[in-house]
């Protein structure tokens, strides 16, 4: 069924092409003229979404590469050939945006938004300041003429290679990465992904696409100055189109860019000189009315139609419940899911195969009293973290003993979690060292960590909402110590979501699943990453009687397989249950160490969990 | 070079004065007006038909242009940006819609002012003769626009600090949540800081139109220079918005003395994008 519709909208595309490219031999100018404008918006559009769609930085830079284009082939088309002109184009685009991205992509919200309009003013002023101190002259003439038929096809192979290049992205590793980075992008870095290099290279390939088109259409000019090359209404015209589309779906910006065109000839029609009023009347409409773009209604809408007519043809089998589409587009359809969520939930709580598990599990884990292993998974040394005046973490040592199960321990605010975000590479040290088998990891960056086989889960969860439990776990099959495609990432992610009871929730986005199925999500994605060593923060808190002991024979079925887990927890009954090894904090400091029976005994530790007077008593 | 500095500094306290109604919107409320310098334009206009129309001293404009454009930028925050907070899943799907959605009046209230007062830059003269002092000249105008932005950032930042009212914007700019959990009225308190730089902005409206032409097209402009000199000076602090005005301003007077005049936007610019990536948070804000 799937690959079928992905034959037919290729063959359709493959269709539509070879109509639009000949239809100029029977077009008069205006109509060549016209698809010119069509195919410039939907090039730009859709690379404009490719980038800032699953990303979410709302860029006011396209004026900025167009102008780029624009001026690198008025510059050059002097003396080169226009295809190394173009070429060029392409090239520089890609540099500068490169140099862009990676100076400002750590802006987020609103900065980058007033940023990337910034960098479009400048450039106008500079390219003003140069023509008119250098060059004298405002104006810079395009000398060579290239017939409209031509553009034309340039821009619509532009437009094409857009498109079907977005949709390609789409479903790739780098496609998801996007996403993940969108939604979480400390999560994404704990998954194993560079989101500096994924966001600064699509960011660049982005612009050197609206730069080339930025290039081809200059050359319907006579001449240009920079109101031209760097008009801001390339950037806001192309934000419009995306965002009326759908920038989330490959081929939600395009259809958004044929629509606005297409309202602006009306509305310049219609209304002539109350064009602008109408325009931002629109706006307003599309922000009101539909959000998230037309592109995802339309899916749905295809969605419901293919599920009535399935449901018209297997009457008989209406029992399944159908699975709910991977986008929340509705408040109405959530609310359905929501329902559906919470239905298999109680059911799956006892999971057949987690029954089997609890069953065959010994109740409590029989540790050789000989103390930790002697070689240490992880040593750390001497490691002090203060924000401002408070150390949160002072002068700690402790190993973790290879393939065994360590608790680190203490009162809330005692330093447990900042240990975790040091050992992950989330928060710098500010003294000591973390050596992973024999390598020293401080200064080492978060998804090279992950990749090298430390996994986490974080004490807050953080499941990516917008993504279905199955494209979380993906994530970390994708991008971990054993990076594979998504094909391979989809098959090996329903057998993780079996292991920890999620599998009938698959397809249910992040955002439906209640606090404790989004916790296995962590889990599983952790999991996915293929670590040697775990790390779980309070992975049990909040769990229920019954789900306590299925969590604990899970991570001791974990351990069995040879990861080596560092478990932060508060849970008592879990640590004396797993942990042949614990350690203590308080108030950023190692205060015990020992088997788990050794260090709940110690009185200093009773002092700081239950207060001077109850310890003494 | 004094010269050039005092200047620097009369135009400083101009950025300074157009930027504090943003400050209010943005920094307070969180709502990142793009429609903002419309009601610089339509502060502008009303002066110019005071003086031109009506013969009028242009500041008798501020009469109708304050009320209309407070109560103009309170509508549009309970009726059009509310319904959005209430929608929106987090802070960047709001950004997104906030920035879409005051695009959209922007258009609206450019596209009024363009078919109802034409596309032409309309300018008129109003104390424009020469003040000195210690050797150097100014004009009144100028002067009085730089008065005014001291006077009203200073009772700003009075109000902020010492009253119930504006420990309340404070409290709101920090932290909207814990703020109101603590009691205060986060939407109302919002709404009136919303309200009131929408009243700021058509005082520096006319203030400016004083001494600078404005056309229907020109209010994009002045917001972005506001938003530029509230990036530099952080988000909600009324101080660092003089302040970072100031230092703007004579930034841009020295560089185009000393490199050329053709480049004091470059100049802006390239500050704002220093701050950006080296505090982001603004030269003047806390911690």
């Amino acid at each position: 069924m799937a690959d079928r519709s992905k034959r037919l909208a290729f063959l359709a595309t493959i269709i539509a092409t070879a109509i639009l490219a000949a239809l100029p031999l029977g077009l008069s100018a205006y109509g060549v003229s016209t698809g010119i404008v069509y195919f410039a918006n939907i090039a730009l559009s859709t690379a404009w979404a490719l980038f800032s769609g699953p990303t979410r930085y709302i860029s006011l830079a396209t004026a900025a590469f167009v102008g780029v284009g624009m001026y690198t082939v008025a510059f050059a088309h002097v003396s080169l050939n226009l295809a190394v002109c173009l070429a060029l184009a392409a090239i520089i685009g890609f540099f500068f945006a490169f140099v862009v991205g990676l100076s400002t992509l750590r802006l987020r919200g609103v900065y980058f938004v007033i940023f990337t309009f910034g960098l479009t003013e400048l450039m106008r002023q500079m390219s003003s300041w140069y023509e008119i101190n250098i060059t004298n002259k405002l104006n810079r003439f395009i000398t060579i003429s290239v017939d409209s038929i031509v553009i034309y096809e340039m821009l619509l192979v532009l437009a094409v290679i857009a498109v079907v290049g977005s949709w390609y992205v789409s479903t790739t590793r780098l496609g998801h990465a996007l996403r993940a980075i969108g939604e979480d992008e400390t999560v994404a870095r704990h998954a194993g992904i560079n989101a500096t290099w994924v966001k600064v290279l699509v960011f660049a390939i982005a612009a050197s696409m609206m730069s080339l088109v930025g290039g081809v259409y200059v050359l319907r000019y006579p001449s240009i100055d920079p109101t031209v090359g760097f008009g801001n209404s390339w950037s806001f015209q192309v934000l419009i189109a995306a965002l009326l589309g759908g920038p989330r779906k490959p081929w939600g910006p395009a259809i958004g860019a044929v629509l606005l065109v297409m309202l602006s000839d009306f509305l310049v029609g219609a209304f002539s000189r109350y064009f602008t009023i109408a325009l931002g009347v629109c706006f307003v409409v599309i922000v009101y009315f539909i959000p998230g773009g037309i592109a995802p209604r339309i899916e749905q809408l295809y969605g419901m139609l293919a599920r009535l007519r399935q449901a018209g043809r297997s009457a008989s089998d209406a029992s399944t419940p159908q699975a709910p589409p991977t986008e929340p587009v509705a408040t109405d359809n959530e609310m359905g899911a929501q329902r559906r969520a919470v239905v298999p939930r109680r059911r799956s709580a006892l999971h057949p195969l987690m029954r089997r598990l609890t069953r065959s599990g010994p109740r409590l884990v029989v540790r050789d009293s000989a103390g930790p292993p002697p070689d240490a998974m992880l040593s750390v040394y001497g490691l002090r973290k203060a924000f401002g005046g408070l150390v949160a973490v002072r002068d700690l040592s402790f190993d973790i003993p290879a393939g065994g199960i360590t608790g680190l321990i203490g009162p809330n605010g005692s330093g447990k979690t900042t240990v975790l975000n040091l050992i992950t590479g989330e928060l710098p040290p500010d003294a000591g060292s973390i050596v992973l088998q024999g390598d020293e990891i401080i200064g080492v960056r978060s998804f090279e960590i992950c990749r090298g086989r430390i996994a986490r889960t974080f004490q807050l969860v953080r499941v990516l909402p917008g993504m279905t439990t199955r494209e979380n776990v993906m994530l970390g099959r994708m991008f971990g110590s054993d990076p594979t495609s998504p094909a391979a990432a989809l098959r090996e992610a329903d057998a993780l979501l079996e292991r920890v009871g999620l599998a009938d929730r698959a397809q249910l986005i992040g955002s439906q699943l209640t606090y404790i199925d989004q916790k296995r999500v962590e889990l599983a994605r952790a999991l996915a990453t293929r670590p040697q060593l775990l790390l779980l923060d309070e992975w049990l808190a909040g769990l229920n009687p019954t789900e306590l002991k299925i969590g604990i024979d899970l991570i001791r079925q974990i351990q069995r397989e040879g990861i080596t887990v560092l478990m932060v927890e508060h849970v008592m009954e879990a640590i004396r249950a797993l942990c042949g090894h614990v350690v203590v904090m308080n108030a950023g400091m190692k205060i015990a160490e020992g088997t788990a029976a050794e260090v709940l005994s110690d009185p200093k530790v009773t002092q700081v969990y239950l207060g001077e007077d109850d310890a003494a008593a | 070079m004094f010269e050039v500095v005092l200047n620097g500094l009369v135009l400083g306290g101009m950025y300074g004065l157009i930027a504090l109604g943003l400050n209010l919107q943005y920094g307070i409320a969180r709502m990142l007006n793009l429609s903002y310098g419309e009601f610089f334009t339509a502060g502008a206009f009303a002066s110019f038909f005071a003086i031109t129309l009506y013969h009028l001293n242009p500041l008798l404009g501020l009469l109708v242009s304050v009320p209309v454009s407070f109560a103009a930028n309170w509508l549009i925050y309970r009726f059009l940006l509310l319904p959005l907070i209430r929608r929106a899943p987090n802070q960047d799907a709001l950004d997104g819609d906030v920035v879409l959605c005051t695009f959209g009046l922007l258009f609206v209230f450019q596209g009024f002012e363009q078919v109802y007062w034409g596309g032409n830059v309309r300018g008129y003269y109003f104390l424009s003769f020469p003040v000195h002092f210690f050797g150097a000249s100014l004009p009144a105008n100028r002067l009085l626009a730089f008065a005014a932005a001291m006077a009203l950032g200073g009772a700003l930042i009075l109000v902020m600090r010492k009253t119930r009212f504006g420990t309340a914007l404070r409290a709101i700019a920090i932290d909207p949540i814990a703020a109101g959990l603590s009691g205060v009225n986060v939407l109302n308190l919002s709404a009136l800081a919303f309200a009131l730089g929408g009243a700021m902005v058509a005082i520096s409206g006319a203030l400016v139109s004083t001494f600078i032409a404005s056309s229907a097209s020109s209010g994009i402009v002045y917001t972005l220079k506001a938003l530029i000199v509230i990036i530099v000076g952080g988000p909600g602090r009324m101080a660092g918005a003089i302040a970072a005005g100031l230092l703007l301003g004579v930034a841009e007077q020295v560089g185009g003395y000393l490199v050329d005049p053709g480049l004091t936007l470059a100049i802006n610019y390239s500050i704002l994008i220093l701050v950006l990536l080296v505090k982001p948070t603004g030269l003047f804000a806390r911690g």
